[in-house]
């Protein structure tokens, strides 16, 4: 087995196997591992593994490479993890432009140090990429308040399957000039190119933030949940947590919390905590606890639990859909967990209408049948799911994607122009596209 | 668009509209006997006096179609497709004919399809805050629709009192207020359309997989025929508030916008005026912007009630240490409509300094803001032409306005330069060649100005994914090497 390549960073032999492993997907570990320095050097690479019809994966820092199927076939793993460069940061113009290997800490950091912002919601950020939240089409909760982060990319370099270097959109935040690649590229799991290089337009900061977090006693969660989507003064993030007691601190075993954050001036987010407060105090719950600087810790232990797995004995998934049936969506996703004997917890984001819900067992074995049973019977409920993370093993048997089929045949073309010989994370998308 | 005389100037075009002129009762072509079975003679327009009205957009090429067709829903706009594509027709969807770069002009002959009868709002979801539309309903409508609820559209070009949503997808438009909400591309939710073979097709940014959505969004009508239009809606701030300041010149109202984004401050709307469009829309509209000064910022903020005074004291500073000479308040909600609906009628009242105008559209980054208003400035002097400048400044998003009279033909041939000119510098200094107008046929050629051969190839293929054979909206956006047809700017104001 050879580590090499074109401008390869090389990796020290006695750690080559451990790499390799690091990047197995579903039973399948590459055969080559490289990690290009610049776009040139990754299209070179990307050139001559299309020639020689080897399939590649892309990866960034891997923590949502749970998305999607195992590959069909795998050969090479191209890290970009030397592709992280802050290109241009024009604070001034409130826009920059990063390399995809970026870490969304480092992002977050280089924005934070001007006051600015990109509203990523990273989990992991330690770890996580900026391309890679890019390529997974990453959701977090506060995009119902700023939008999505394809909202805020205004420009893009694209590396195609030929080695193509294409450039979509531009530096500016108004553009309407041909056809803007950058955001088809999002969520596209580096199935049609590289997102080699990402422009963004960035938020000044707001001045203030706080979160709330309450306990939910037995019976107070429907009311709770209810009172917290009529308030006046809208959270920037509102969701209500059962179980994750072990991810998320705060955990005295009662049923359910619930965790608010307001961003904006001091005065509105003073405002905003006192409605809130009497809101959950109506809706019967006791007390509401204010976090300051503990709050942002809370806020990213709970992004990071909507990708964390326990062995091989959790799955978990999101609902796509509407706030306005959040609950019902949960409350059924939860019966169906139950019937085939699986425990769930459950986060609900009542802005955003997302359910993610988490499905484990005490025994992998047992887990493995029964979720498999559930998944299958899951189509049948909600449409529109998604598997943020499950056992590698069980990839190949469960609806990745849920069982929607919109558009496919459309999706499938989109392949077949940007990657005709299939070499870019064959299997990995939608339909095993 | 009075005295306008209809040609058949584009080739594709000529040919059958002579046949039509010279031949006192036309037998009805395959295409239209087949259109009218399909839709009714209602929905089917064939005649070259009716055909008119469906040759040109606000920009300055006509064209006559073929036919135009008036579809009541998708069935009948998936009917058209085939038909049109059995008789190797192309199809240009069309909302109200408000684009400013030929985007709904049939250049190449064909179908037009005008979605008139299809203006109809479907669902309006106020706990969700989604509404569906028709591609005709008008962009002002919707708000209208959703004011009871507290709730509004985001966009809003300033043609927004005629404009519709169709072709506000199409262009990706993005108005005064884009600046805090986004463009159309951050307001679709999702798309029902109809493809290259008839079927419809049902997206949204929610759908596992690629979001082809995002990119229909934008397109000017070259990938499909929106059928159907799911809308995100906003809340009505509780609290607004608008303010004039005014600049002895563009150029220093310019840095003051620069100087406010740079300070993390982002407003609602940051807009600029200079002398001749203040002169123009105050005699016009009677809004009170003060007259005798080089330019006019009008700012917009909005938000939480108690956020109002120290949002007003931070701007009125930046931009009294920028030289500001007045600063006011709107006083009440009155006001702030005048001020809003005079602003957004700016270029209509421009009739009354010249009859003729050309409005160019690109986008720099803010900070250069001074600059480019600086370059534009010179390069319509040197064009001895005189240039109004109105324009989102807090999106860097300029709007030169240079006057003329197309009579004559020094002046013509002076705008396209100087529109040339003012595009390269616009790109020289970091930008591009479209905030939110679209390429449409105008600027097809000034594309390669700033995409490579790689870049445009890369866009081509997702063309030939939704239209391999060229038949949505053929001639626009991408460049050719032939170009059917001189481009005049001639739009009469």
């Amino acid at each position: 087995m050879s580590v090499a390549g074109p401008r390869r960073k090389r990796v020290p032999a006695s750690d080559e196997e451990r790499a390799r492993a690091q990047l197995a997907i579903g039973d399948i570990t590459p055969r080559s591992v490289y990690a290009p320095e610049s776009p040139e050097a990754l299209a070179e690479l990307l050139r001559a593994c299309d020639r020689d019809g080897r399939a590649v994966v892309f990866f960034g820092g891997g923590t949502l490479q749970g998305v999607g199927h195992a590959p069909s076939r795998y050969d090479v793993a191209i890290s970009l993890a030397n592709v992280a460069q802050v290109i241009a940061y024009e604070f001034s113009d409130l826009t920059i432009a990063v390399e995809a290997g970026l870490r969304a800490r480092d992002f977050d950091a280089t924005l934070a140090a001007k006051g600015q912002f990109v509203p990523l919601d990273a989990p992991l950020p330690e770890r996580s990429t900026v391309g890679g939240i890019l390529a997974s089409g990453w959701l977090g909760p506060r995009r119902a308040a700023y939008g999505r982060p394809r909202d805020f990319i205004i420009g893009a370099s694209l590396v195609l399957a030929d080695g193509t270097i294409a450039k979509a959109g531009g530096m500016v935040v108004k553009n309407s000039t041909g056809y803007d690649l950058s955001r088809l590229y999002v969520g596209s799991l580096g199935t049609l190119g590289a997102l080699v290089r990402a422009n963004f337009k960035t938020l000044p900061l707001p001045q203030a933030r706080r979160v709330a977090l309450a306990r939910l006693p037995d019976g107070t969660f429907r009311r709770a949940v209810a009172h917290v989507a009529a308030l006046e003064t809208e959270p920037t993030v509102a969701l209500a947590i059962a179980g994750f007691l072990d991810e998320i601190e705060g955990r005295d075993g009662s049923e359910g919390r619930l965790f608010a954050m307001f961003e904006g001036t001091p005065a509105t987010v003073e405002r905003a905590t006192r409605e809130l407060r009497s809101a959950l105090g109506a809706a019967g719950v006791p007390e509401t606890t204010i976090l300051d600087e503990a709050g942002t810790r809370v806020y990213q232990q709970i992004l990071d639990a909507y990708v964390s797995r326990l062995g091989n004995r959790t799955a978990t998934y999101r609902s796509v859909g509407l706030p306005s049936d959040v609950v019902a969506r949960a409350e059924a996703l939860a019966r169906l967990a139950r019937v085939h004997e699986l425990e769930v917890e459950t986060i609900l984001d009542l802005r955003c209408g997302d359910v993610i819900a988490r499905v484990s067992d005490k025994i992998a074995t047992q887990f493995a049948a029964r979720v498999v049973e559930f998944d299958d019977a899951l189509a049948n409920v909600l449409s529109n799911v998604r598997i943020l993370t499950a056992p590698e093993a069980l990839r190949n048997r469960l609806a990745m994607w849920g069982s929607s089929t919109v558009a496919l045949a459309k999706m499938r073309e989109l392949k077949a122009h940007f990657d005709p010989r299939n070499t870019l994370a064959p299997g990995r998308f939608v339909g095993k596209i | 668009m009075l005295g306008r005389v209809v040609s058949a100037r584009c080739a594709s075009a000529i040919c059958y509209t002579s046949q039509a002129l010279e031949v006192a009762a036309p037998p009805l072509t395959p295409l239209i006997e087949r259109l009218v079975d399909a839709l009714g003679a209602d929905a089917v327009l064939w005649e070259p006096e009716d055909l008119a009205v469906y040759s040109f957009d606000a920009f300055s090429e006509d064209c006559l179609p073929a036919v135009a067709v008036l579809p009541r829903n998708a069935r009948d706009v998936s009917a058209i497709v085939r038909i049109a594509r059995d008789c190797g027709q192309p199809i240009v969807a069309r909302g109200a004919g408000t684009g400013l770069c030929g985007g709904a002009v049939p250049v190449a002959g064909g179908v037009v399809v005008s979605f008139a009868r299809m203006n109809r709002m479907l669902e309006l979801d106020v706990p969700n805050r989604r509404a569906k539309a028709q591609p005709g309903v008008v962009n002002l409508e919707l708000s209208k629709t959703a004011q009871p609820f507290e709730l509004f559209f985001g966009p809003d070009p300033s043609s927004q009192k005629t404009s519709t949503l169709g072709g506000n997808v199409a262009t990706n438009a993005g108005g005064p207020h884009a600046l805090s909400y986004g463009s159309m591309i951050n307001h679709v939710l999702g798309l029902e359309f109809v493809d290259d073979a008839g079927e419809v097709v049902r997206v949204s940014q929610d759908d596992a997989g690629y979001d082809l959505t995002a990119a229909l969004v934008g397109s000017e009508g070259t990938l499909g025929i929106v059928t159907a239009i799911d809308l995100r809606l906003l809340r009505v701030p509780r609290a607004l508030r608008v303010f004039i300041a005014a600049f002895g010149d563009v150029e220093t109202a310019s840095a003051a916008v620069s100087a406010i984004i740079a300070s993390g401050t982002v407003p609602t709307a940051l807009e600029i005026m200079d002398r001749t469009i203040v002169r123009a829309i105050e005699s016009h509209y009677h809004a009170g912007f003060p007259l005798d000064v080089g330019a006019v910022l009008l700012v917009e903020i909005a938000g939480e009630p108690e956020d109002m005074v120290a949002g007003e004291a931070e701007i009125e500073t930046i931009v009294r240490g920028h030289g500001a000479l007045s600063w006011r308040s709107a006083a009440d909600a009155a006001e702030r409509e005048a001020l809003w609906a005079s602003r957004k009628g700016a270029a209509g009242a421009l009739g009354r300094i010249a009859p003729n105008y050309y409005i160019q559209d690109a986008t720099v980054p803010r900070t250069r803001l001074p600059q480019a208003v600086q370059r534009v400035e010179e390069i319509a002097k040197a064009h001895r032409l005189q240039v109004g400048n109105v324009f989102h400044a807090g999106d860097g998003n300029l709007h030169p306005l240079l006057l003329f009279d197309r009579r004559e033909r020094r002046q013509v041939e002076a705008v396209v330069s100087a529109g040339t000119e003012i595009l390269t510098a616009c790109i020289a200094l970091g930008g591009t060649i479209s905030g939110e107008h679209g390429i449409g046929y105008e600027k097809r050629e000034t594309l390669p100005y700033v995409f490579s051969a790689n870049d445009l190839a890369a866009m081509g293929r997702v063309r030939d994914v939704f239209d391999v054979r060229r038949s949505f909206n053929p001639d626009k956006i991408f460049p050719s090497s032939a170009s059917c047809a001189e481009v005049l700017p001639s739009r009469t104001a």
